[in-house]
């Protein structure tokens, strides 16, 4: 291993992306953009559903439970109260015509008070108190269904007001359990906490992937391999040379990513980032060998380009990037063992928001380096390969 | 003496591991999936010479090129350059190869491929900045020196590619189709310098399918269908097969390899 070589081989890699002003471009902003995108997109919570709601409850206003819940919806984000028809005015007509609504998707969901409900809540808790069972106060909501995300928001919603309802000083009916949640690690973790290592991990494989098969077609095809082979750089030294500059730039990426998260987002990081962006060198380094390895089997641009959705699309989905490993159904679990990505996004997790050390991540660790090394040696290797 | 005799293995080495012969080649074939591109090829290259290997498109050149310079495996026979067998590492340094396909970077400047192979072969800065500048000068590219590879014409490509080969001073070249795709002008600077090479004890194998140019070298060698039809001095050649030029000598011998 010549280190000069080495160089020199890295230098040259450089130097090409320097001449190539809107591969530069792409390469800095891509990330940039994915983080940007998807860190409003997701990071944002679920706001502004558009709701109605209709109510029969006849109990008087101050003691009513259903307005208490309605008032205190319109005290957050998450539902936006497009109209509330009271008592006096509500009818079975006024019921259909907003649910119409909901069935034309001008609205997102309709909620009903029936007649009586205060007075039926109240009823419940006595029978309750004396060990005979009644009918529980119950409202209904009608929802469109078809983004899960929207119905869990608004049902946690619901669930939010009518306990801080019940417990206020107007109602004062204490519930008899309370979970109380106590974060061991993510004390004020967003999504986005969640979201920024993925998306790190996410843009370094599809940079290093990317420019390692590119170049390498493009070494075959313009016969510029076959002079480097004639000389006296070792194919070694040539595997090692890419690595450096794909990597350096892989890195670069990561960098932009991390401090447009914390700009832009606030994300904190609790371990060593110095750690978390040696992780992702390493993982490079492994994807830019798979990049090798499979240039051998593309024979132009085009048929390189066609292994990039069937390498990042099991990734993207099974890799914990966008949700946890835990919502990857169990036929397909060990695939996701399967791919570094998992190793590198649970590893910078664990930096960034668990604030582990080397200690902790070994696993991780030694996955990536393994990968990292046996994509080095098949790489050499086919170099190697005369026929 | 002692490195003629024993090699660095400790095994007594023969006349083929010489190491000033450049060329020695002893039934070499090339198969590619039954497809046989050189065969039993016999042929050997003195120092010092300026040999051209001809013959038309498919006739095994490349191929015996790529396997002198241990880019493919002979599948029979044996190969040694510069005393050591094919595919071998030891004489990298003293060997410069430049392969058919014009094997520059296009996303680089000249300058920067230059530089780039020079860092390879471990040229030091002052020898790089004298050779870069006679081989600009060689090639007519001076005044482009820091333009795009991509931006260039394919002639200058070529002649850009030449320079690279040239970079480290070796002393045995193999140059695939060096002149192809030059200009006439030019083409005579190239044969001039190539005769240049040779006067400073360098040894050229070149290869073309000119034959009008072949007849500047020293010896020519014959190929048709992988095999060595004919070698020799041009004049002799022409004289063996009683022709004007080059073109008939290898029609004539064409036929004799046929019979
Ligand atoms: N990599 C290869 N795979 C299969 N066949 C090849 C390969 N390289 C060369 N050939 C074949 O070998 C023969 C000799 O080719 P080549 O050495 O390129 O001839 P020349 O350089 O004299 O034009 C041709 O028939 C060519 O098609
Ligand atoms: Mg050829």
């Amino acid at each position: 291993m010549n280190p000069r070589r080495i160089l020199a081989i890295a230098m040259k890699n450089l130097r090409g992306l320097k001449h190539d002003r809107r591969t530069v471009g792409f390469l800095v902003f891509m990330p940039l953009l994915l983080i940007t995108i998807f860190g409003y997109t997701f990071g944002g919570d679920v706001e502004n559903l558009d709701v109605e709601i209709v109510s029969f409850d006849d109990a008087p206003e101050g003691t009513s439970i259903a307005s208490a819940i309605t008032s205190d919806l319109a005290t957050r984000d998450t539902m936006s109260i497009v109209r509330v028809t009271s008592p006096s005015e509500a009818t079975d007509g006024t019921v259909q015509a907003a649910l119409d609504k909901v069935r034309d998707a001008d609205l997102l969901a309709l909620i009903v008070f029936e007649q009586g409900f205060t007075e039926d809540a109240y009823e419940a808790l006595f029978a309750l108190r004396n060990g005979t069972l009644v009918m529980p106060g119950s409202f209904r909501v009608y929802i469109d269904g078809t983004n899960p995300n929207i119905v869990s928001a608004m049902m946690n919603d619901l669930q939010t007001s009518i306990q801080k309802v019940l417990v206020s000083p107007s109602f004062a009916i204490v519930l008899p359990i309370v979970a109380t949640p106590e974060l061991v690690y993510g004390e004020g973790a967003e999504f986005i906490d969640f979201f920024a290592p993925g998306v790190m991990g996410l843009a370094a494989m599809m940079v290093t992937f990317m420019l390692s098969i590119i170049s390498f077609v493009h070494e075959r095809g313009q016969s510029t391999l076959d002079r480097l082979l004639a000389s006296p750089a070792t194919e070694g030294e040539i595997v090692s040379g890419y690595v450096l500059a794909f990597g350096l730039v892989g890195l670069i990426q990561s960098l932009v990513i991390l401090i447009t998260a914390i700009l832009l987002f606030g994300i904190e990081i609790q371990g060593s980032a110095v750690l978390a962006l040696s992780m992702i060198f390493v993982f490079g380094i492994g994807m830019q060998g798979l990049g090798f390895v499979l240039s051998a089997l593309a024979r132009n641009e085009f048929q390189a380009v066609q292994f990039m959705p069937i390498v990042l699309f099991p990734s993207i989905l099974l890799s914990g990037v966008f949700w946890p490993l835990e919502a990857v159904p169990d036929v397909l679990r060990p695939a996701s063992y399967f791919l570094p990505l998992t190793y590198a996004v649970e590893g910078l997790r664990s930096v960034m928001i668990r604030g582990w050390g080397v200690g902790d991540v070994w696993l991780q660790l030694v996955v990536l380096l393994v990968f990292a090394a046996v994509m080095m040696l098949l790489s050499t290797y086919g170099l190697k390969k005369r026929r | 003496m002692s490195e003629r005799t024993r090699g660095r293995t400790g095994r007594t080495v023969g006349e083929n591991e010489d190491r000033s012969v450049p060329v020695l080649v002893r039934k070499l074939r090339k198969e590619f999936d039954g497809l046989i591109a050189v065969d039993d090829l016999e042929m050997m290259i003195s120092p010092g010479l300026l040999y051209g290997l001809i013959g038309p498109n498919g006739s095994g050149k490349t191929t015996a090129i790529k396997m002198f310079v241990g880019l493919l495996r002979p599948s029979g026979g044996e190969a040694y350059v510069l005393g050591e067998k094919v595919p071998g590492r030891e004489n990298v340094q003293r060997v410069g190869y430049m392969p058919q396909e014009t094997a520059v970077y296009p996303d680089l400047t000249i300058h920067e491929n230059m530089e780039l192979f020079a860092e390879l072969y471990s040229v030091s800065r002052e020898d790089f900045e004298r050779r870069e500048k006679l081989l600009l000068d060689v090639i007519d590219l001076k005044a482009r020196k820091d333009s795009l590879v991509s931006q260039l014409s394919g002639g200058m490509k070529h002649r850009t590619s030449l320079a690279c080969t040239l970079i480290h001073d070796p002393e045995l070249l193999f140059l695939d189709e060096p002149t192809v795709g030059v200009d006439p002008e030019l083409r005579v600077g190239f044969w001039e310098y190539f005769g240049n090479l040779k006067a400073r004890g360098k040894t050229v194998v070149l290869t073309t399918h000119y034959m009008d140019e072949a007849v500047r070298c020293d010896v020519v060698g014959m190929m048709r269908a992988g095999r060595l039809i004919a070698e020799g001095a041009p004049k002799d050649l022409m004289a063996r097969a009683n022709a004007s030029d080059l073109e008939s000598a290898f029609m004539f011998f064409s036929r004799g390899d046929n019979a």
